[in-house]
């Protein structure tokens, strides 16, 4: 079983490596041009016309919405509602809280991704090798990753309430837990269950990028007679630079992007501390009404996720698979 | 349980008892003995029942059963969880010009609806069609428009705030009824507050709740919080109003510590577990709780005080409100091809037998003059709560009375690490102030 | 006998290889185990027992319950309308699992197979999609399909194919990347001689690439689904109730009307649990293909 999984990773690994520019170019094949014969092209179509129509279409939509002042009285016919320029622009950066949502999303990004990386790669570190029960454990470890969202939000809401099982339980050991829910502490609520359900992320891309690790590669270590720590500081964890890489990227983007967790976890409105992008985008349209106000923001945060994007894209090196013909 | 069966059998016999003759004949050019609505199915959003959804299905299938026999078409019920989701589908409905024919509105949000102008203003026909605009409970049409030429919403339920109280507690220290003030009531609560007991019981982080106490002080020292377009949040009554309900917490000790943290629900649970002596701003609905509960037998409803805090007589210019009018307003698409349809039906939830039927499947008051008085004189118990209805006032009636509640909650949200603190100072409170002020005032010049 | 030492050699064997691909010494790796279980694992079991917990005792911060009942279980099908939404969430989640993973197939097999204009934008472009925040597109994409359903006279808005559409298109990126980087690994030669025998595209498609990718296939066919087992904006704008999926229940379900009701904290953790199960399981039977899948990059 773990051979033929350890086989069909190795098969898409050499992307991975080479995309994260990991230097491991072993098992690159010779370069051969692509095809330009016969292009069956049509088979482009149906997710094209999909993305374009549910995708893109939108997105320019929602650019146009953000220079018109769109707003309760003018949602009925919208299409006609006044023209500003860039007047949402203005006052999103001006009179909004923008700023510091951006800055909450983002340093509660970094945060997240800063406690999840070391966990995900001990997990997968601890987990890579055979041991009884080893399926049962990787199996354990995917669990809060999976779990959705809204379920992640609900359960821990009830669980970080005043009085409930997490204050009770600190109690017993002597510390008074304060407010989670409310107030600075709800920052760390935030970041904590945050980082609770993602670090199988960090965990499953570690483990993908350790089974590109070969046999001989650790026969060469053993020979040498390496401690475990050397081996790891320099014989493993060269190979893990791409993934981990790749996974920080994703998770920052990710939670740049979350919005069902903080939605479900505080509520409207929402604590200071923790009003973060999407859900001040999500309030200032839904609750307020300010759609073009709204839709500048969230333009806003696209150009802001253009950034680790454009590292994203980067680092994911399009080209260089086996048939690396690039011009 | 088995009380709703026999109702929901009831509810079949009015059925059968109940005349066709649906819509009065004098009014416009299509209206017959009843509307003809044979194969159409009519669309109604309604929020869900969270404390009787059972209740609820066998409800709608009711309804829908009774308004087929009435006028042939069906009702297809469609339910919304939260505000937000409420907000959500009158957004989407109204941008597309599509959705249900009829909604179900919390009062507070019929300004919002009304200022996005996609629903029916009432005129006297359609007025007619619903029964009379005589047949409800006046104070209820308070909240149905900006001015009575202009209404859109037609009351389907009430939901009056007032002051639980556990009798046996209060007994025990020696009054007989509720204070008709605040300061009255803080001072009773005081008294009753020992050991693991409270004076009050009250939901500190609950989305909906705080505000409302708020309002209501405000008003009854005189400050109505928006006059003629202008926000008046940063007056010092509302100071007042804030700093009352903080210290009740931090200053007065008359609450559980662990309330800052409470959501309605909680707030309605600890006196149902006979542990507060007050429940303040707790509608109809806790009665369903209570009598399930410790406090069963040993509770009842008064109004809440008139009296401002700080204050022993009603000041001058103070505006006697006991709640806001709460409940529910029913209002039809602009966009809706059925609005006959949907007259049709609003006359028949307002009419005395369904407005009876769901009070005694929800437990909320009806709009109908003649079913709250029949309720009236046959329920000691939620008398008080009536008498609550009646002396109700509605809130501002602007599409931007949205933001300037949200700005008055947000002022308890972000202040709630303070109250938990233990100290809230008047500067925190006017500084939170001064930014729900000016998110109220730009959401009123934006107003049109 | 001889069986005995063959595989008395393929232990000694087999052991002798763990040490050397042993990455952290036992104690620290045991430790590490133990933690994370624990912490994955103490929440989960919270869950557990706060639905058979009542409501006052969970309130009350209670981890055992107090009495434990099961009707939670028994309750939730009727109050939370579970039944229905996990119907309507298994057709849709399902029906785009299905079609993005073979629409995606086809995609990347032109992506990496053949070479023309624009196609390394097209590339880029799957990665830029992922990253569009939902909140910004939800209304546009309303406002779009009111239109095109006002232009062609036919419901779209509360039908269960205008969420199937919606999470289609989501899902296809991130789906299509995948398959480029498992395409991309797959060896070439079938294809050459299938060429060289005359065959089409499609041919080859159906006949080589498919059967060679299943397990890339699934890998992004499970994404796909959890994207719609999981998504609660769209949903919750674009479904009614008959159409409604799990997630909108569930968070209907845990939304309290205006006017305060008393929360049913069992119901909402039993219910939550249901919820959770279907893709819990789906996720463990797949896990092995997982591991490798995910390293193609995309996000959850």
């Amino acid at each position: 079983m773990t051979v033929t999984t350890a086989q069909s990773d190795r098969r898409i690994d050499p992307e991975t490596d080479d995309a994260a520019g990991g230097g491991t170019q072993l098992r690159r094949k010779k370069t051969r041009g692509l095809d330009k014969r016969n292009r069956p092209l049509w088979m482009l179509a149906p997710g094209g016309v999909l993305m374009v129509l549910v995708i893109v279409i939108p997105v320019l939509l929602a650019v146009f919405i953000s220079l018109l002042d769109l707003d309760q009285y003018s949602l009925r016919e919208w299409i006609r509602a006044p023209f500003i320029g860039v007047q949402n622009y203005v006052e999103a950066a001006t009179r909004s809280s923008m700023f510091h949502a951006v800055w909450l999303s983002v340093s509660y990004s970094v945060l997240v991704a800063i406690i999840t990386l070391p966990v995900g790669v001990a997990a997968a570190l601890a987990a890579q090798n055979r041991f009884r029960g080893r399926g049962f454990v990787r199996s354990v470890f995917l669990i809060p990753y999976i779990l959705p969202a809204f379920v992640v939000g609900t359960v821990w809401r009830t669980m970080l309430q005043p009085g409930g099982v997490v204050n009770s339980l600190l109690e017993t050991v002597g510390i008074d837990g304060g407010l989670w829910l409310n107030g600075p502490q709800s920052y760390w609520a935030l970041v904590l269950v945050q980082a609770w359900s993602s670090w199988p992320f960090f965990y499953l891309l570690v483990l993908s990028g350790l089974q590109a690790v070969e046999a001989e590669v650790h026969e060469a270590a053993a020979l040498d007679g390496a401690e475990w720590w050397t081996k790891l500081r320099y014989v493993v964890f060269p190979y893990l630079k791409g993934p981990v890489a790749l996974a920080a990227i994703i998770s920052f983007l990710h939670n740049i992007n979350s919005f069902t967790l903080p939605f479900v976890l505080f509520g409207v409105p929402t604590p200071y501390d923790v009003e973060v992008l999407p859900l001040l985008t999500y309030l200032s349209s839904f609750q307020s009404f300010r759609f073009g106000l709204s839709a500048a923001m969230a333009v806003f945060s696209l150009a802001l996720i253009a950034i680790p994007l454009a590292i994203y894209l980067r680092a994911v090196k399009l080209d260089t698979g086996d048939e690396g013909h690039k011009k | 349980m088995n009380n709703k069966k026999m109702l929901a059998t009831m509810a079949g016999f009015a059925v059968v008892a109940l005349s066709l003759q649906a819509c009065s004949a004098t009014g416009g050019e299509n209206n017959g003995d009843a509307v003809d609505g044979s194969g159409k199915s009519l669309n109604v959003l309604i929020a869900a029942n969270t404390l009787y959804p059972t209740e609820q299905q066998s409800w709608f299938d009711d309804v829908s059963a009774k308004f087929e026999e009435e006028t042939g078409a069906t009702v297809e019920f469609e339910t919304f969880a939260s505000a937000n989701d409420e907000l959500t589908r009158i957004q989407t409905s109204v941008l597309s010009g599509q959705g249900p024919d009829v909604y179900s509105l919390g009062t507070t949000f019929t300004p919002t609806a009304y200022s996005t102008g996609a629903f029916v203003t009432l005129g006297d026909e359609e007025w007619e069609k619903v029964g009379g605009r005589d047949k409800f409970v006046p104070a209820s049409l308070g909240i149905s428009g900006p001015d009575e030429a202009n209404e859109i919403g037609v009351p389907l339920a009430s939901r009056p705030f007032a002051l639980a109280y556990n009798t046996e507690l209060l007994a025990e220290a020696g009054f007989d009824a509720p204070a008709d003030s605040w300061d009255g009531l803080l001072e009773q609560a005081k008294a009753m507050t020992h050991d693991d007991q409270y004076g009050m019981a009250v939901a500190y982080a609950d989305n909906f709740n705080p505000w409302k106490f708020i309002w209501t002080m405000s008003l009854q020292a005189g400050n109505p919080l928006v006059v003629d377009g202008e926000a008046t949040l940063d007056d010092p009554t509302t100071v007042e109003a804030y700093r009352t309900y903080f210290e009740w917490m931090t200053v007065d000790k008359v609450v559980d510590p662990s309330s800052v943290g409470w959501q309605t629900a909680q707030a309605v649970a600890a006196f149902a577990d006979g542990n507060a002596a007050f429940l303040p701003m707790t509608s109809a609905t806790s009665a369903v709780t209570f009598d399930k509960s410790a406090v069963a037998g040993k509770y009842a409803y008064a109004t809440m005080p008139l009296i401002a805090p700080g204050e022993t007589s009603a000041p001058q210019g103070a505006i006697e409100a006991a709640t806001i009018i709460s409940g529910d307003n029913i209002v039809v698409a602009n966009y809706s091809p059925n609005q006959d349809l949907a007259f049709a039906f609003i006359k028949m939830l307002t009419d005395p037998e369904q407005q009876e039927i769901y009070f005694n499947t929800f437990g909320e008051m009806p709009t109908n003059a003649e079913a709250a008085e029949t309720i009236q004189s046959e329920n000691e118990l939620l008398a008080p709560l009536l008498d609550a209805g009646a002396q109700s006032v509605g809130t501002p009636f602007s599409g931007a009375w949205g933001d300037v509640q949200l700005a008055l909650g947000n002022v308890v949200v972000q202040l709630i690490p303070a109250i938990a603190s233990g100290a809230v100072s008047d500067a925190q409170i006017e500084d939170q102030l001064k930014s729900a002020q000016e998110s109220a005032q730009s959401a009123l010049d934006r107003a049109k | 006998m001889s069986l005995a030492i063959r595989s008395t050699r393929a232990r000694t064997r087999r052991s002798r290889e763990d040490v050397v691909m042993r990455l952290l010494p036992r104690p620290l790796m045991v430790s590490i185990v133990v933690f994370l279980l624990l912490v994955v694992l103490i929440p989960i079991l919270y869950i557990f027992m706060a639905s058979i917990n009542s409501d006052v005792s969970i309130v009350r911060g209670d981890f055992w319950p107090r009495d434990i009942s099961f009707t939670n279980y028994v309750d939730i099908w009727s109050t939370v309308q579970l039944g229905k939404g996990l119907i309507n969430s298994v057709l849709v989640a399902g029906s785009v699992a299905i079609v993005s993973a073979f629409l995606a197939v086809a995609m990347a097999y032109v992506l990496v197979r053949y070479q023309f204009f624009g196609r390394l934008t097209i590339l880029r472009a799957l990665l830029a999609l992922q990253s569009i925040p939902g909140t910004l597109i939800l209304l546009p994409v309303f406002v779009l399909f009111s239109s095109i359903s006002t232009i062609i006279g036919v419901q779209i808005i509360g039908t269960r194919g205008a969420l199937f559409v919606t999470y289609l298109t989501f899902a296809l990126p991130f789906s299509t990347w995948v398959m480029v980087t498992y395409l991309r690994g797959l060896p070439r030669e079938l294809e050459e001689a299938a060429r060289i025998d005359g065959a089409s595209s499609w041919t080859i498609l159906t006949r080589i690439i498919v059967p060679l990718s299943w397990p890339g296939i699934v890998v992004s066919g499970i994404f796909a689904f959890l994207l719609g087992w999981n998504d609660v904006l769209f949903a919750s704008v674009i479904t009614n109730p008959s159409t409604r999926t799990v997630a909108v229940s569930l968070q209907i379900f845990g939304a309290t009307a205006e006017g305060g009701a008393v929360p049913i904290y069992g119901q909402m953790m039993a219910a939550s649990l249901v919820c959770a199960v279907p893709v819990v399981v789906l996720y463990l039977v797949f896990q092995r293909y997982l591991v490798g899948g995910l390293t193609a990059g995309g996000v959850k």
